[in-house]
């Protein structure tokens, strides 16, 4: 029987190119039983929005290796606000400064996975704020 | 298209809030009104195989059938998903609202996904009235089509102007997926050996129209006489009252050949619309093998049900042991399932 | 994850004690190199059985120059020292070449933001905050001209790590000058299949086009500005994005040898294009591999030129190689260790015997290098150069069965894989996603490894630093490039409308028809385009969007034809 399935929405916003990383974590997680809607680089606010919305997304990912992800980020959640999906849990990946996450977290950002982050705390929160269970994964509400 | 100063358009007004979408019938109306987010719900709702759906869905059946729906489909890197986002940027030229049902049948063990098509249609993201859904198989065997047909009702329903499906072509699924679309295109690129070879078995009798993408590459002339050879042969290519399949080239990626390939769907439809009677056998065949899917479908589904399983599973035993054989044992099923 | 039972203190102190000898113990973690290749205990002459110096190897300078390009190497030419230098308006990133200059650098290597790297202006709605941030916004002439003031580009060479637009704004203004184009000197990188692969979509840089962009700058280069290198094939980033050291080889060969067949194709030969190509390659963290890939590189460049292209002139046989450490071998948790990290990698560039160099920063991972981290890179270099003898002489690890062995292993393996991209056909191979597919596989299974514990990465995998304080960040005043905005939109204000129309739709007709755009784009770029004005033109001349995005409609109305 189909089941409930954690649908994630991975993108890249901005001009940003290094993809390596979020093309890696794609393959991770759908190895994990997710299934992952992959927008790529180059992404605007409102594509991630009509996308998320369309998709009907559980989650949305982005990964970011330039400096300017805290105009992007603030933006994407205003605009996620404005568009009545406010409540959709955002995790960020990449070259996040550790100086720059009460910012982040300020500003509505439930995940933070930056370097060094396991994929084990990564399906641990998708479980923990989409409230669904992974196949494999024991790891929610241990 | 207009230019979008500040590059973007977010659909505010049609997103709608996500809390209770409220009746059946409330639901309906807002799908009338064109509520991306109460159809996205909807469409999960389909995919995770929830039972309260049922209800609307024969209301949704029983008004549709208004939005032309094209089916694509083939290989692995043919182009589809180009060629799919080409036909998006013609409808759009057009004024015409578009969505796509992207469905991708392969179904890895973890039950995961990736889906990576609307990389592809990107252009559109920020366009309103374009509508994207990925819809993966979660391994599912039969019941994917299905899922898909329900999907498109709900598309049907929000009166987009057409409704692309594009399925990958990797095994039966996609054909039968297909029997939702009223106008099939069959993607090919030019093959090193013999084109019709390459087809799965099936293939050429569904399709409407077929492309050569890639035309530029080498064997592209080849396959398309291959491909026009083995269309002579088809059952309804002797009658002159049919349809006969085009087979066109296209470029996807330079955007060549789209245009022939926007009439050439144009020029089916007017064809339909001209010989009531041909549709009429063609929506007959299509919905006679959707039926008989379906009725698997609901067979499978009653068969998980508490005791009904473990019944299935006795019967499973007695035929390996012999004890009974394929046919009584679907008969002795079937009668249960009746009940 | 273990789930056993509690355990007593002592049971307990035990543990810790086993796990901190654990970690002060060194053991071998792994055979097989970082890019795979299984490795023995020991090699000896049964395993270089066949091998025949003269042919395979040859002396320094002598084809097919594996054991380096020139007979003295670094006694006659040392390398060029290079520091990458970017970020903001042109203003701020003078003032950072300036300091590399003093600092001891003997080049530097321009970096523009991505922006520019992808021919998107400053001003575009959606990504304009990128502007200046990851590299030098550059987007007119008149920006070039203030990077460069005083700065003649016929005398001083100056490299810049970029593919799209540079080239031609940089003949713009030496044309605007009055210079001699055929004394122009210093360098970029003409490889738009490598920018597509970087960029990751199709509708950015589609393959097609951007192939036909680097024949066109390859072929106005080689006719109008000998003197000017092009880093062609960029390998660099192709390695880094997720190939083996063999992979590097076999997709920047296959680039240049379609490249090279094209020119031809428009009757421009070898001997007049290949001088004039450096490889832009990158050193990785397998100190032995990495060498071997510097020395099958060249054997295999060096026979692809004179048995497949017909090459007489053994400039352009000899490949030089300019390199940059690889950053992807650096990590975020306890980043001074990226100093030993790039210390061997820079090592390892100079026993295979490269041309130019540059040590990527300890911070690479963190953020844009800071001045310090880039004075440390430069250090480590000189350390090398002049404390370690590392180029005292050439080829030191010629003559190593390990070495050898390794570097015919490498070789083959490349020779493999490209047989395999050229059977499909190299375009075809990138269109359809064969090959960032390859590339995705190659990362996914080193991320395998690394959770396996197969593949160890000190402070990510193992040997876990305590939680320290973040390093510093580089920052810098945005006034710049407030200023440096406002007088973009002031010049598309204040520009000659007229010749720029007729120099727009010139290039428009000249893209259309098929000949060499890259003397319309320069005409273009002197009236006063910008790079996206430009880009975009030759986009809708090819039948594409002026704006990849969507987002910005072209301001021009082009010719019908």
């Amino acid at each position: 029987m189909p089941q409930q399935k954690i649908r994630c929405l991975l993108a890249m916003l901005g001009t940003d190119v290094h993809n390596k990383g979020i093309r890696t974590l794609a393959q991770l997680l759908r190895d994990r039983g997710v299934e992952v809607i992959y927008l790529g680089e180059h992404n605007t606010a409102g594509g991630v929005i009509n996308a998320l919305i369309a998709e009907d997304a559980d989650v949305v990912g982005l990964s970011y290796s330039t400096a300017t992800y805290l105009h992007y980020t603030r933006d994407l959640l205003d605009k996620m606000r404005t568009a009545g999906v406010g409540d959709v849990p955002l995790m960020l990946g990449g070259l996040i400064h550790a100086d720059d996450e009460p910012a982040l977290r300020e500003m509505g950002v439930r995940g933070i996975f930056g370097p060094g982050s396991t994929m084990d705390q990564i399906v641990e929160f998708l479980q923990t704020a989409t409230g669904k269970t992974l196949p494999g994964g024991a790891a929610a509400g241990a | 298209m207009s230019d979008r100063p500040g590059g973007e358009s977010v659909a505010v007004t049609r997103t709608g809030t996500g809390a209770d979408p409220g009746t059946d019938l409330q639901i309906i109306e807002s799908l009338a009104r064109g509520e991306l987010r109460v159809a996205a719900r909807l469409i999960s709702r389909i995919e995770s195989g929830d039972p309260a759906i049922l209800p609307l869905l024969a209301a949704l059946h029983a008004r549709g059938g208004k939005t032309p729906l094209i089916g694509i489909t083939g290989p692995p890197g043919a182009g589809k998903s180009t060629l799919v986002d080409q036909l998006i940027f013609r409808y759009r030229q057009q004024g015409k609202r578009v969505a796509v049902l992207a469905v991708d049948p392969s179904s890895p063990f973890s039950g995961g996904a990736i889906l990576g098509d609307r990389i592809r249609m990107n252009r559109h993201s920020a366009d309103e009235d374009v509508f994207i859904r990925s819809m993966a198989a979660r391994g599912r065997l039969g019941g994917l089509a299905i899922a898909a047909g329900d999907a498109l009702l709900v598309l049907d329903a929000m009166g987009w102007d057409v409704i692309l499906i594009e399925t990958v072509g990797v095994g039966q699924s996609e054909i039968d997926i297909l029997r939702h679309a009223h106008t099939v295109v069959i993607v090919q690129t030019p093959a090193g050996g013999d084109a019709v070879q390459a087809l799965k078995a099936g293939v050429l009798e569904v399709g409407d129209i077929f492309v050569v993408n890639k035309a530029d590459a080498a064997g592209a002339d080849r396959t398309v006489s291959q491909l026009r050879e083995a269309l002579s042969f088809r059952s309804d290519a002797q009658e002159p009252e049919s349809w006969h399949a085009p087979v066109l080239k296209t470029q996807a990626v330079e955007g060549l050949g789209i245009d022939e390939l926007v009439l050439s769907i144009a020029a089916q439809a007017e064809f339909w619309r001209s010989h009531p009677q041909q549709r009429a056998t063609r929506r007959r065949l299509q919905t006679r093998l959707l039926l008989i899917d379906q009725i698997a479908e609901t067979l499978h589904q009653r068969q998980q049900a508490g005791d009904r399983q473990q019944r299935f599973e006795q019967l499973l035993d007695e035929v390996l042991a012999r004890r009974c054989d394929l046919h009584t044992a679907a008969s002795r099923l079937l009668d249960h399932a009746m009940k | 994850m273990d789930s056993s039972g509690p355990k007593s203190n002592s049971d307990r102190s035990a543990a810790d004690i086993a796990a901190q000898l654990e970690d002060v113990s060194v053991k071998l973690s792994r055979t097989a190199t970082w890019s795979g290749i299984e490795t023995q205990n020991a090699y000896g002459p049964a395993d270089v059985e066949g091998m025949d110096y003269a042919r395979d190897l040859g002396d320094p300078g002598e084809y097919p120059y594996t054991r380096g390009a020139f007979p003295e190497m670094y006694r006659s030419r040392m390398w060029t020292l290079r520091n990458i230098v970017g970020y903001g308006a042109p203003e701020d990133t003078r003032e950072g070449i300036e300091k590399a200059l003093k600092l001891g650098t003997a080049g530097v290597n321009i970096v523009l933001d991505t922006l520019s790297q992808e021919a998107v202006d400053p001003d575009h709605p959606a990504f304009s905050p990128d502007a200046g941030q990851e590299g030098c916004s550059l987007p007119t002439v008149r920006d070039l001209e203030v990077l460069l003031a005083g700065i003649d580009v016929t005398r001083t060479g100056v490299a810049w790590h970029t593919t799209m637009m540079i080239y031609p704004l940089v003949v713009a203004m030496a044309k605007k000058q009055g210079k001699d184009l055929s004394q122009l000197i210093g360098s970029h990188m003409p490889d738009h299949l490598q920018l597509r692969l970087s960029v990751g979509n199709e509708s950015t840089v589609p393959t097609a086009l951007g192939h036909r962009t680097t024949v066109d700058c390859l072929e106005y280069s080689s006719k109008n500005t000998p003197r000017w290198s092009l880093g062609c094939p960029q390998a660099y980033n192709l390695r880094e994005r997720g190939v083996p050291a063999s992979g590097e080889i076999a997709l920047g060969m296959a680039i240049v040898k379609l490249t090279l067949r094209d020119l031809a194709a428009r009757g421009v030969g070898v001997d007049q294009v290949a001088p004039s190509m450096a490889w832009v390659s990158g050193a990785d963290i397998d100190f032995f591999e990495e060498v071997a890939k510097f020395r099958a590189l060249r054997r295999i460049w060096a026979r692809t030129m004179k048995e497949q292209f017909g090459s007489q002139d053994a400039r352009s046989q000899r490949l030089r190689i300019a390199c940059h450490t690889s950053g992807r071998a650096l990590v975020y948790p306890q980043p001074l260790n990226n100093l030993a990290r790039a210390t061997v990698q820079t090592l390892a560039a100079l026993l295979g015997g490269v041309q130019s160099l540059e040590t990527c920063t300890w911070d690479e991972p963190i953020c844009i290098p800071t001045e310090d981290a880039r004075e440390l890179a430069t250090r480590t270099q000189q350390i090398l150069a002049n404390e370690v003898g590392a180029a005292r002489t050439a080829d030191p690890l010629g003559g190593s069965w390990y070495v050898e062995s390794l570097t015919n292993q490498v070789e083959a393996d490349a020779l493999g894989l490209l047989e395999k991209i050229e059977g499909i056909g190299l375009i075809k191979a990138i269109e359809d996603g064969t090959i960032e597919g390859l590339m995705d596989d190659y990362n996914y299974q080193f991320k395998k490894e690394m959770d396996r514990g197969e593949r160890i990465v000190v402070g990510v995998n193992k040997f876990i630093p305590k939680p320290e304080p973040a390093p510093k960040r580089f920052s810098f005043d945005p006034k710049g490039m407030l200023a440096h905005l406002e007088r973009f939109r002031a010049l598309k204000v204040g520009r000659d409308q007229t010749l720029l129309k007729e120099k727009i739709a010139q290039l428009y007709r000249a893209v259309r028809s098929g000949e060499n755009a890259h003397p319309a784009m320069i005409e273009a770029l002197i009236a006063d385009a910008s790079i996206g004005e430009v880009w975009g033109t030759v986009r809708v001349a090819s039948g594409l969007a002026y704006d990849p995005f969507r987002v910005v409609e072209s301001p021009f109305t082009y010719p019908t034809i």
